[in-house]
């Protein structure tokens, strides 16, 4: 196919945001080519089941998953989302730091 | 009027509302929820906003689910602001400073409750985070001053915001180079707990920092007595100034049940990935960035940016600048650094009628 031929379309950032036709969260995939992976999340959305839609949680009972609640809590704010303690644990092991300390003066490994 | 839907930036819209004069109106504010209508906090920030500006109306809807927003003069002044206990005053702070420096009277403002949260600049970060930020600007004269410190539940804390330096335009920015970091700093305080706990918080994100070879640098910071308030808590901020005056920073509290190392932990690695995540500004501060260049005058104003720092919120922050001001930022690929991104604004020409008339 085209797509195969000539490789992925680069798209324009500058462009893709203000593309109000699609979710800042599809001009980020599409921007970063990511774009056939969440076709195929979309094509599987019918596939996951709602079980878990009403939740209970502690005394009452919350719409929606715990994880959705959580981001309509951080859509007013600026503070970025991060990666779990874990996560970044096992990504910041000392080689991770080595190449970090570049950008600071003084460093060791300069 | 501008329609907007949901609470994706709440105190943002509001905010160029204000600057931009254009009256807003904000539909199914929470509507999907069990308790639909706006939030205690959130009518916090329009009794703020009311405080803070003259001739300003708003008009919210009987379940509270649509809010109109009709904007008025932005007057400022002294006067004192109680937070609800659900967010804490970084919150409202960093709403005000927005607006402050464009205001018609000096601000001298006292923010009465949380000083601390997870889900909001404490008061160090908006102290040595984000001030900063606005002396690039020209607002040199803009301090914030820890009066109380209150943890939750209780909450007692107070914080004061001065800002002397008012502004007609902000200045614009040409921030294309980086430099290397000189050392990194950090504040770790504690309230109703042993002084041990901030020790303990230092030491781990000594040993921690060890490995990048630079200094570090951390004041402990224990508060007894009255000023404590009555909740005990502790939480730790870094941050590091490179050798062109820009700084990154990261910060946290400790959760309940919590140890000082799992704390430490959490801000170094944060810390950390904001370094790794910013060519001048860190991600915590590039909305402010953005929303200040645009109010320059009417010239490119230029910033290089980690591809990294494009993200939701971003594009939504672009989205809604668009909307209000009719303002594209150009994102240009850098030739130099393929793993950065030059934003080209261009200033409204924003003026503070109030400076102006006087």
């Amino acid at each position: 196919n085209l797509r195969g031929a000539f490789g992925k379309r680069r798209w324009d950032i500058s462009k893709l945001i203000y593309m109000n036709n699609i979710t800042p969260e599809s001009a980020l995939a599409r921007w970063r080519g990511e774009e056939d992976e969440e076709d195929e999340q979309e094509e599987n959305i019918e596939d996951d089941e709602d079980e878990d839609f009403f939740t209970k949680k502690g005394n009452g009972i919350t719409v929606g998953s715990t994880e959705a609640g959580k981001q309509k809590v951080n859509e007013d704010t600026f503070i970025p989302v991060m990666k779990t303690t874990e996560e970044l644990e096992l990504k910041w092991n000392v080689e991770k730091l080595g190449q970090l300390a570049v950008k600071f003066l003084g460093s060791a490994t300069k | 009027m501008l329609t907007f839907q949901g609470t994706r930036n709440f105190r943002l819209r509001l905010v160029l509302a204000t600057l931009s004069g254009k009256p807003i109106k904000i539909e199914k504010i929470h509507s999907d929820e069990l308790n639909p209508g706006l939030t205690d906090y959130e009518i916090s920030v329009l009794r703020l906003l009311e405080q803070f500006t003259n001739g300003s109306k708003i008009e919210i809807s009987y379940t509270g689910t649509t809010l109109i927003y009709y904007p008025g003069l932005i007057i400022g002044g002294s006067f004192t602001h109680n937070c609800p206990k659900s967010k804490s005053v970084g919150y409202f702070v960093e709403m005000a400073l927005y607006l402050a420096p464009f205001a018609k009277k000096k601000i001298n403002i006292s923010f009465k409750g949380l000083t601390s949260s997870h889900d909001d600049y404490n008061a160090e970060g908006i102290r040595f985070g984000l001030l900063p930020i606005l002396e690039k600007f020209g607002v040199r004269d803009c301090q914030l001053h820890i009066i109380k410190r209150g943890f939750a539940p209780t909450a007692e804390g107070e914080v004061k915001l001065i800002v002397n330096s008012l502004l007609s335009t902000p200045l614009t920015l040409h921030a294309l180079e980086s430099a290397k970091f000189t050392k990194i700093k950090g504040i770790a305080y504690c309230c109703r707990v042993s002084p041990s706990m901030v020790n303990r918080l230092i030491d781990t994100a000594r040993n921690m920092l060890k490995p990048l070879g630079c200094e570090v640098d951390i004041t402990a910071d224990v508060w007894r007595g009255e000023n404590s308030g009555k909740s005990p808590g502790f939480g730790m901020m870094l941050y590091t100034d490179n050798k062109k005056n820009w700084r990154v920073f990261a910060e946290d509290i400790g959760n309940p049940g919590e140890t000082p190392e799992d704390v430490a932990t959490r801000v170094v690695l944060n810390f950390l990935e904001n370094v790794e995540n910013s060519y001048i500004v860190g991600p915590n501060q590039l909305g402010l960035v953005l929303v200040f260049m645009l109010l320059g005058k009417e010239d490119l104003g230029r910033l290089k940016i980690a591809k990294s720092q494009i993200d939701e919120t971003m594009i939504w922050l672009l989205r809604d600048i668009k909307q209000m001001f009719g303002v594209e930022v150009y994102l240009k690929e850098d030739e130099d650094d393929e793993s950065c991104m030059i934003a080209t604004v261009r200033g409204v020409g924003f003026t503070n009628t109030n400076k102006k008339i006087a």
